[in-house]
């Protein structure tokens, strides 16, 4: 019986997806659903900070201010959210609470613009722009450093969780 | 009631027992509990039983057989064990103690005293008044299995057997109702389900202390996940019989409870709520189709409504592609009433069809649809434009497969609409963020509400968003945290 167990699938526990894996996509995943949101978002007067934004450092051609200049802009924007992932696992990944993500989110949305807002010739300076895209803006960087913090923290949870499982049952 | 009655074993004198059954549990006063007495081998035998919840065929055999005794059998020295032999049933269990005896007579079994003898004979002739599993209301399907869970927890753990004849499926009896004394059973599959759950929920369940559960599983609920004012459902409640026993395959613990038809699913997250077996009775592509169209109809009875009356409130927004939206004639009443009497009178009605006969509901439904509406319109109580959304975010509200779900994201609608009245655009975008952080800060048994969404499982993710083909879904979801995650061998 012991040595039938050993071969037993239900004891090889093996993981569907390594960490790291998960932590790209998630950042992937992330930066494109919430700025898909927000450039629904601007197409609902929400904000005035729409997606492309992001390729105005660049000159490039006319494209970039047309659809797909939107889809480029969210597919760049995914990508640098997964460095923004990779950020927050090798920093705050142990930090197993929700707030995190909050504070993440926050810091992140002071970093895009405050500091980095003279990068950006199409965003208004901090003070000028208008309470509705702070208010947008704010609320979407909170709900993205939650997805992505929560995420990665619970994963973390979920492997420490798992590794006490298989230490419990003596192989 | 000391310790000492309680343990109080069986006297060899049946006047004794039949004195301790008259002042204990009112012999002679309930009329539904009665005794037999019958003499066999010039030795009395006495048995007890309720009225209703006995199977009189089953008993008047039993009697039949031990009058039989006294042709056949000449010496009363083993009576027992004659007596045993002949209770013609398969389910005969001995007991020691007086308690345990009203216990079992209270619950429909019979015991059977003999004079002289500690022991007592408890036979299960119980046969429960109930109906017959039938579709439930609540979850039809257009194809699939038509029997639901009846109020008989024996029928329902029978029709999860029927669908799950593995040797590990366990159902745990656990009594809750210091008077009701309710079964209530834990099912799971023992080497599957995460023994930390089971644990949970066990000691959950056997920590409560109320004299009686006489709603069911929604008390068990209420003690078990502590929701307190939060509108959300923790659990998710099912009456089919196939939707159960795929969550016992899934690695689920779900807790039936003696008289409801619906038995408890845990752990579950919002998404649970947002699954229906139609889906699974389609092809994954329409299947997938419904299920998007759902997701739909649910943001609807969610945003709809504030999204509109925000729009009314800041119309310099209003996006010009879709500047005709919005009220054009002045309107006598705020917006904002109109949308609360609105939604209110659809709750009204709600409410009514729920307890009036159906032929009556038809009528009244048709006097909701074409006469309150119209009416109100040509009045000039409402404009147009607020029954429209109303009603489309109601037929959203129907749309949500899990009743309770339903209700809780109504609630939310009429908050983030008071919200928006008062704050405007502020009210919305905050209000809408902080729904999502509670949401995603609800805990049901320790896995996280909004699970795969928030925290993100991509794989998890996807069977959410697709319904995946039944071959092509090997492992079980990670939330139930199940000790065997290969539901098919991966490899094949």
């Amino acid at each position: 019986m012991a040595d039938e167990s050993q071969n037993l699938e239900q004891n090889q526990h093996e993981k569907p997806m390594s960490f790291i894996t998960m932590v790209v996509i998630t950042g992937l995943f992330g930066g494109i659903f919430w700025s898909t949101l927000g450039y629904f978002a601007y197409v609902l007067n929400f904000t005035d900070i729409r997606p492309n934004i992001i390729l105005e450092p660049w000159a490039l051609g006319d494209w970039k201010n047309g659809w797909l200049g939107t889809v480029i802009s969210i597919v760049a924007i995914g990508l640098f959210s997964v460095g923004a992932a990779l950020l927050y696992y090798i920093m705050l990944r142990r930090i197993n609470s929700l707030w995190a993500g909050v504070g993440y989110g926050i810091v992140l949305f002071f970093l895009v613009f405050f500091v980095l807002n003279p990068l950006f010739p199409g965003m208004e300076p901090f003070m000028k722009l208008s309470k509705h895209t702070l208010i947008t803006s704010v609320c979407f960087y909170i709900l993205y450093g939650v997805f992505v913090g929560y995420s990665i923290s619970f994963e973390e949870n979920e492997a420490k969780y798992r590794q006490k499982k298989n230490k419990e049952v003596p192989t | 009631m000391g310790t000492e009655t309680k343990k109080k074993p069986i006297p060899k004198s049946l006047e004794e027992i039949e004195r301790y059954y008259k002042e204990r549990i009112g012999l002679g006063e309930s009329f539904d509990l009665g005794v037999r007495k019958l003499k066999i081998l010039r030795k009395n035998v006495h048995f007890y039983y309720v009225n209703g919840l006995c199977d009189t065929q089953f008993i008047i055999e039993i009697v039949e057989e031990l009058i039989g005794i006294n042709d056949r059998e000449k010496l009363s020295t083993n009576l027992f064990q004659l007596v045993e032999n002949r209770l013609a049933h398969q389910s005969v269990t001995k007991i020691e103690k007086l308690d345990e005896s009203v216990d079992q007579v209270l619950s429909g079994l019979i015991v059977v005293f003999v004079e002289g003898e500690t022991t007592g004979l408890v036979v299960d002739v119980r046969s429960y008044p109930g109906r017959q599993p039938e579709e439930p209301d609540t979850e039809k399907v257009i194809r699939g299995s038509r029997d639901g869970f009846v109020e008989n927890i024996i029928v329902n753990t029978a029709l999860t057997r029927r669908r799950i004849r593995d040797e590990r499926l366990r159902f745990e009896m656990l009594k809750v109702g210091e008077r009701s004394k309710t079964d209530v059973a834990l099912a799971y599959l023992k080497d599957v389900a995460n023994p930390d759950l089971i644990d949970v929920v066990r000691k959950e369940i056997n920590s409560i202390e109320i004299d009686g559960i006489t709603m069911a599983d929604k008390t068990v609920e209420e003690f078990m996940v502590k929701q307190g004012y939060n509108p959300y459902p923790l659990v998710r409640y099912t009456e089919r019989a196939d939707v159960a026993a795929t969550h016992i395959l899934e690695g689920h613990v779900l807790v039936y409870v003696d008289t409801s038809p619906s038995v408890i699913i845990t752990p579950t997250t919002y998404f649970h709520h947002l699954q229906h077996a139609e889906e699974f009775r389609q092809s994954p592509a329409v299947g997938t189709f419904v299920r998007w169209v759902r997701f739909l109809g649910v943001l609807a009875s969610l945003i709809l409504l504030p999204l509109w009356f925000l729009y009314v409130l800041e119309p310099e927004m209003l996006p010009q592609a879709i500047s005709f939206i919005g009220p054009n004639e002045e309107s006598n009443i705020p917006i904002v009433l109109q949308l609360f009497f609105a939604d209110i009178g659809i709750e009204f009605l709600r409410l009514a069809a729920i307890h009036t006969p159906t032929p009556l509901s038809t009528a009244m439904g048709l006097i909701a649809a074409v006469l309150i509406g119209q009416i109100a319109v040509d009045v000039g109580l409402f404009v147009p434009e607020v029954i429209l959304y109303v009603a489309v975010s109601a037929i959203g509200t129907y749309a949500t497969p899990s009743y309770e779900l339903s209700i809780a994201n109504k609630l939310v609608r009429l908050i983030l609409l008071i919200l928006v009245a008062l704050f405007h655009f502020p009210g919305f975008m905050i209000g809408t963020t902080i729904w999502i952080l509670f949401l995603v800060h609800i805990k049901s048994l320790n896995s996280p509400y909004m699970w795969p969404f928030i925290p993100f499982e991509p794989t998890a993710f996807m069977q959410i968003l697709i319904r995946r083909a039944v071959p092509g879904s090997k492992i079980r979801p990670s939330i139930v945290h199940a000790r065997n995650r290969v539901k098919q061998p991966l490899k094949s």
